[in-house]
């Protein structure tokens, strides 16, 4: 028995210290997850319901349309639902570059303003949501260390379980641990802990597709055990390269909206 | 007339454009239905308003043609129901161009509650400061074309005839009482401006959005919103003593220039914005000026910085208006400076909004403070409990220190 555990914890340690197989570390994985090609340019409605500890249920819906420029990524969306954010659009340019900051604006019909805001928040949760505008994927890998915790099997896929602990230590989680499918770098899991190192969240891929030969992902679902609140978030009638132009991304269709 | 005459006309040709059935699928209606109850915490504890609103947005598109038409209604306790349209026009969208026409709100600027280069949309001021922003700013008659080159653009607004800033009337609480020596008398005659092509007004103005700055410049020949009171003394001549005021208000001309930029430094968002106002009409005890009133350049601008704090969302602006060639006849201080300060959080997954707002005018050492909470009781439906704390006793804030009021707005969004 005892030799049973002996070896358990060298197979465990194993998988800790060395690389996986294809000599991958953990953030090349995290770097191959974040930079999966989802095609140049995507059109899609996403639809988000947010369920509270009572059962209470809203719905939040937007058009998001989302371009590569190389350089910079242009990402504009227009709210739709609750009714009293319909008309209301947000912008952001997101750069590759690691020391250059999202530029992001939002406007708002009732000012009939666009307005600059600063991106420095991204740890703000979506519209009431329980996602943070890092969960929604705007997190960059080199914010966090990460490390490959080792390989299993979740809902019959390969995956490699990578622990990621943010260099910033005021930062709002203090370590995720994320299920990377193999092959298809698509985080299938990811659990949450707080600041003081207590379990938060776990998000739960419901659902992807392969469309035009991107793995996109359609159906998530946001678990906050804490809050006992709960948000799904679906992706429908997605298009990808479509040749969306590049004036969609202006100050001009932020104030037009979706007419 | 001649304004509901330009409504109807716009109207006819939007139904004649989408009178078919074809896109009535297309078509998109939203609005709200709200109830705003106000009383004041002074005195007998009057109800300071109770207002009930329904508010539609009538929008559809065709290819390159859209129009929006906004009728409001305002039904209240002790009012006449007053009905109207906020905006209503047609929009034609061309390749590098879009051109509105129709009466429409136009907004320009960076500042939060503050006009400066946002000049274009006159004020209703029934309410003074108090209503939703969409509801202070009036709709005018306009043409407006927007030319786009990347980020940047170029616009150009033609308003054939002249809107004024809309005031109080007699019976409100919200009504400045003048400060006159004596009771004056008051001649109307020269306060409306003839709607005539020479009189109509020019706006332009150059925006960008970039990376590193958003950027505004605008410039104007248009008419002072705010009409000049002009006042002629009866001097009775053998005791030299004032006997008489004729007050006669009359609009003047005025060239604008200006700007704003908005810009981020790590966690703040900076802005700024300032105008300088040529040839504005101020009030003078000058005893060698006839009619009370000097024009003079005056400048006016604002310094603001948005950041979070405690996940606190939290705006900063100061701002300041100084009268240039001052003299001490001027009844009008030569600077004046004034800060607003905002701070606004939410809770409960974003369904509880706690906001506080203040206005602070430091020349008279008053304030104007409105801490409002709002709940999210379902998608679209808000209740909203809030107050108007005006302190000190003069100025524009002060001079309203028996305002004092709390209110709810219930509203129902569609």
């Amino acid at each position: 028995m005892k030799r049973l555990s002996l070896l358990a914890l060298l197979l465990l340690l194993t998988a800790i210290t060395i690389p996986a197989q294809n000599n991958l570390t953990g953030l090349q994985i995290m770097e191959k997850v974040y930079n999966r090609p989802t095609g140049n340019d995507m059109e899609a409605n996403l639809t988000m319901i947010l369920i509270s500890s009572s059962g209470n249920e809203r719905v939040r819906e937007i058009k998001q349309y989302i371009k590569d420029f190389g350089d910079v990524e242009k990402k504009i969306m227009f709210f739709i639902k609750p009714a009293d954010v319909r008309n209301t659009s947000f912008m952001n340019w997101s750069y590759d570059d690691p020391n250059k900051d999202d530029d992001q604006w939002i406007y708002l019909p009732a000012l009939k303003k666009v307005k600059r805001i600063s991106s420095d928040s991204k740890g703000d949760y979506f519209m009431g949501s329980d996602f943070t505008y890092d969960d929604l994927g705007d997190r960059k890998p080199n914010e966090d260390t990460h490390k490959i915790l080792r390989e299993e099997k979740l809902n019959g896929e390969d995956c490699y379980v990578i622990e990621s602990i943010p260099k910033d230590e005021d930062y709002m989680y203090s370590k995720t641990v994320t299920w990377i499918v193999k092959d298809k770098w698509i985080g299938l899991k990811k659990e949450f802990y707080d600041e003081d190192g207590e379990y938060l969240k776990t998000l739960n891929i419901k659902d992807y597709k392969n469309i035009k030969g991107y793995w996109i992902i359609t159906g998530t679902e946001m678990d906050n055990v804490q809050k006992n609140h709960k948000t799904i978030m679906k992706l429908s009638n997605v298009k990808i390269d479509i040749g969306i132009p590049a004036n969609k991304f202006t100050e001009r269709m932020m104030k037009r909206g979706l007419k | 007339m001649k304004t509901l005459k330009f409504h109807n006309l716009i109207v006819l040709i939007i139904l004649g454009l989408f009178s078919t059935t074809n896109y009535a699928q297309d078509l998109s209606l939203t609005g709200y239905a709200r109830n705003y109850t106000g009383l004041l915490i002074n005195g007998d504890n009057n109800f300071s308003i109770i207002q009930n609103t329904f508010n539609l947005n009538i929008e559809q598109r065709k290819d390159i043609v859209a129009y929006k038409v906004n009728p409001y209604m305002y039904q209240y306790a002790n009012r006449e129901l007053e009905l109207g349209l906020r905006e209503v026009y047609l929009d034609i969208y061309l390749n590098s161009i879009d051109i509105r026409i129709g009466k429409q709100q136009i907004i320009w600027g960076k500042a939060d509650g503050v006009f400066i280069t946002d000049i274009v949309s006159p004020k209703d001021l029934r309410e003074f400061l108090l209503p939703d922003f969409d509801e202070i700013r009036m709709g005018v008659n306009a043409i407006k074309a927007d030319y786009y080159i990347g980020d940047n653009t170029f616009e150009l607004v033609w308003i054939p005839t002249f809107t004024p800033t809309l005031y109080p009337d007699a019976s409100s609480i919200w009504q400045l009482k003048p400060d006159f020596p004596v009771n004056p008398t008051f001649d109307y005659s020269k306060v409306d401006v003839e709607q005539s092509f020479k009189n109509s007004e020019i706006f332009g103005k150059f925006s960008m959005l970039t990376s590193l700055i958003d950027l505004e410049i605008m410039g104007a020949y248009a008419w002072d919103d705010d009409p000049t009171m002009h006042a002629f003394k009866q001097i009775d001549p053998a005791t030299h003593t004032l006997t008489g005021l004729k007050i006669v208000p009359e609009h003047h001309r005025l060239t604008i220039g200006g700007g704003s930029f908005s810009t981020t430094v790590g966690p703040f968002v900076f802005r700024g914005e300032g105008a300088y106002y040529n040839g504005k009409g101020f009030n003078t005890t000058d005893p060698k000026v006839q009619d009370g009133v000097v024009e003079k350049d005056y400048l006016h601008y604002l310094l603001g910085t948005d950041f979070t704090v405690w996940d606190i969302n939290t705006s900063i602006q100061f701002i300041q208006q100084r009268i240039l060639d001052y003299n001490d006849f001027i009844n009008t201080d030569e600077v004046q400076n004034m800060a607003t300060f905002l701070a606004a959080t939410d809770y409960l997954n974003e369904t509880l909004h706690l906001r506080f707002f203040m206005y602070y005018d430091f020349e008279n050492s008053a304030s104007l403070i409105r801490p409002t909470i709002t709940y999210d009781v379902a998608d679209g439906f808000t209740a909203l409990l809030g107050a108007n704390i005006f302190t000190g006793t003069e100025g524009m804030f002060g001079r309203f220190n028996n305002n004092d009021m709390i209110y709810t707005k219930i509203k129902y969004s569609f």
